[in-house]
């Protein structure tokens, strides 16, 4: 390989990518132009850095495959940690399927697990776990073992099986040490965190708790009638009722189970499921309609009574009724949800993620910024939102640094 | 052009500490490699490191007698093999895209990768003597009998290749395993190369093909 790359690439192996700019910082050949990338990047010039890989991937000659993909997928990874998620998935499955072929398995390897933290992002859970099982376990570096791990994990949260991602982040965590990345070991405790954190609420008989992750694993298996305003579900054990498509009715359903044992006076329920101040005829009437829906709907579970004031949930095989709650509720909880991560997002890629339009993700996000819940930097298409405690903006890169040894 | 698969004879390391092989030489005993902070001489025949000097080395190496010359950023130094002290330094030709390195008939022969040349250059003032064009991407260079050869890497495919010093024609072609990379040649002198392997950090022996006209 040439001098001043083997140079420059050895300075950024040692954490000085400064050095390694002094280098090459007037070349624009395809090596120095990635290394250039990689450097910026570990710099947090996010943007200059894809700029410079993306010149760097085309500048490579049509044989020099591995190092033109060990490039698009630095370029992947940057993009995912600048949370743009519209980045062409096809190229990183293509950079991936060259690097397998060619034997670069760690890179390969790296190369999914980007695949995977991304469709886990945008909340294809089922789709992640493909891609990380289909990776096989290949020896890998430390680093590259606890994102595996870290992956795993987070699938396992996302099912609520707390056994395993407590199992997993205990990997990631022997792998973050092993790897003496400091911002790695930090990745690992956050996530850590977030099994010990409030996940739920759990409101029964007028009175509420907070819920860690693994108790409400445990509900699952709880004989109780329990509605699930994660899933917009009502259920008890196997037989679930799903709302999802009817806001009305699950609010209906909900109202009544926070009430129970006691009953729910149609006024409630209109200015609850409704969002009417002033109950008329016209209410009532629909009142009466839905409520008959719902009972229609809710016939496996529970039977719906008139009493004098309003209605009354009477459950069935069971003398238990638990609504399970976000832990805060209001009005862009899922927004905040996907900020909570401590990145930087954009709207779009919070559109993508939340399954909303771009419109409505912004119209969220400028009342979220209002009450100073969210900040924004950058512009136009640049812009990035976060929630306000974070430090700086955890990069979190761990990029195909044997660039250029091949 | 006669072309056939490269022999590999021995393979030597990998070797503590050492991530990627960069330059090789031959002193006549032992056989020298750069590994990015250090030169290091192995023993040919127990594969054992001798002992190191500590510099800097990212690239080709080269051997005249006397003096290692190893080529580090974007210049050659000029190393008193006894004692391990840079006694100077010129320029590459190459200003940092510099690769392979040899010795012979005086001067230095440095390779330039990406450009796919090789310089004859002055080894007392750097000045470029003249310039052979290869069809490749240049990984190390070293003169035997009079032949003038020298390892490539491009598309993850690597041979040893002796050209024609005056037309860079290719004359005759040794082929490496595919993703088989030299990085740095040095020939004994004999019926051997000694060849870096790139990132696996090791050292291989090449088979030098018998002419039956010598």
């Amino acid at each position: 390989m040439e001098s001043l790359i083997t140079a420059a690439a050895r300075a950024l192996e040692a954490g000085d990518p400064l050095g390694a700019l002094n280098r090459v910082a007037l070349r624009n050949d395809a090596p120095s132009l990635a290394l250039r990338g990689i450097a910026m990047a570990q710099l947090g010039d996010l943007a200059k850095a894809k700029t410079l890989l993306r010149s760097a991937a085309r500048a490579f000659g049509p044989r020099e495959a591995v190092a033109r993909a060990r490039c698009v997928v630095a370029e992947a990874e940057i993009a995912l940690v600048s949370r743009d998620l519209s980045w062409p998935v096809k190229a990183l499955a293509a950079a991936r399927a060259t690097l397998q072929q060619h034997g670069d398995l760690a890179n390969a390897a790296h190369a999914g697990h980007i695949e995977a933290r991304r469709l886990l992002l945008v909340g294809r859970v089922d789709e992640a776990e493909r891609t990380l099982a289909g990776l096989g376990t290949p020896p890998l570096p430390p680093a590259s073992l606890a994102i595996r791990e870290l992956v795993a994990a987070g699938i396992a949260i996302r099912r609520l099986r707390t056994r395993d991602a407590r199992a997993a982040l205990g990997r990631a965590a022997r792998a973050a040490r092993l790897a003496n990345i400091p911002a790695l070991v930090a990745e690992v405790g956050s996530a850590n965190l977030i099994l010990d954190t409030p996940a739920a609420r759990l409101i029964a008989g007028g009175n509420e708790h907070p819920l860690l992750l693994g108790e409400v694993e445990r509900l699952a298996t709880s004989t109780a009638l329990v509605v699930d305003t994660f899933h917009h579900v009502v259920r008890r054990q196997g037989v679930a009722v799903s709302l999802g498509t009817r806001p009305v009715l699950f609010a209906l359903a909900r109202l009544l189970a926070q009430a129970w044992p006691a009953d729910v006076s149609r006024e409630m329920l209109i200015a609850g499921a409704f969002r009417a101040k002033h109950a008329d005829e016209s209410h009532r009437a629909r009142l009466r309609v839905e409520v008959g829906r719902l009972r229609t709907k809710l016939k496996p579970l529970a039977e719906i009574s008139a009493t004098k004031q309003g209605f009354v949930l009477a459950p069935r095989k069971t003398r238990d009724i638990l609504v399970l709650a976000r832990p805060v509720e209001e009005k862009h909880a899922a927004v905040l949800a996907f900020l909570a991560d401590g990145e930087p997002w954009s709207s779009s890629a919070l559109a993508l993620a939340l399954g909303t339009s771009a419109r409505t993700v912004q119209r969220a996000l400028d009342e979220l910024a209002r009450s100073n819940k969210v900040q924004s930097f950058g512009h136009g298409r640049a812009r990035r939102w976060m929630t306000p405690p974070v430090p700086g903006f955890p990069t979190g890169l761990l990029l195909p640094t044997p660039l250029l040894k091949t | 052009m006669k072309r056939s698969a490269a022999e590999i004879v021995r393979e030597y390391g990998p070797f503590a500490g050492v991530e990627a092989v960069h330059g090789v030489t031959y002193d006549g005993t032992h056989v020298w490699f750069a590994s990015g902070d250090k030169l290091s001489a192995i023993d040919p025949a127990s594969g054992k490191v001798a002992r190191s000097i500590d510099v800097a080395a990212h690239a080709g190496t080269a051997f005249d007698g006397r003096h290692l010359f190893q080529i580090a950023e974007d210049r050659i130094q000029k190393i008193d093999a006894a004692t391990g002290k840079v006694l100077s330094t010129i320029p590459a030709p190459g200003g940092g895209g510099d690769s392979g390195l040899a010795w012979a008939e005086g001067s230095l022969w440095v390779g330039q990768y990406r450009e796919r040349k090789i310089h004859q250059v002055d080894p007392d003032t750097g000045k470029i003597l003249r310039t052979i064009e290869s069809k490749r991407f240049v990984t190390g260079v070293t003169w035997v009998d009079g032949e003038l050869w020298h390892g490539t890497w491009e598309g993850e495919d690597s041979d040893i290749r002796r050209i024609d010093p005056e037309t860079g024609k290719v004359l005759e072609q040794l082929d490496l395993p595919s993703g088989t990379m030299v990085s740095g040649l040095e020939s004994d002198g004999a019926d051997r190369f000694f060849c870096g392997g790139g990132e696996r950090g090791n050292v291989r022996a090449v088979r030098r093909p018998r002419r039956s006209s010598r």
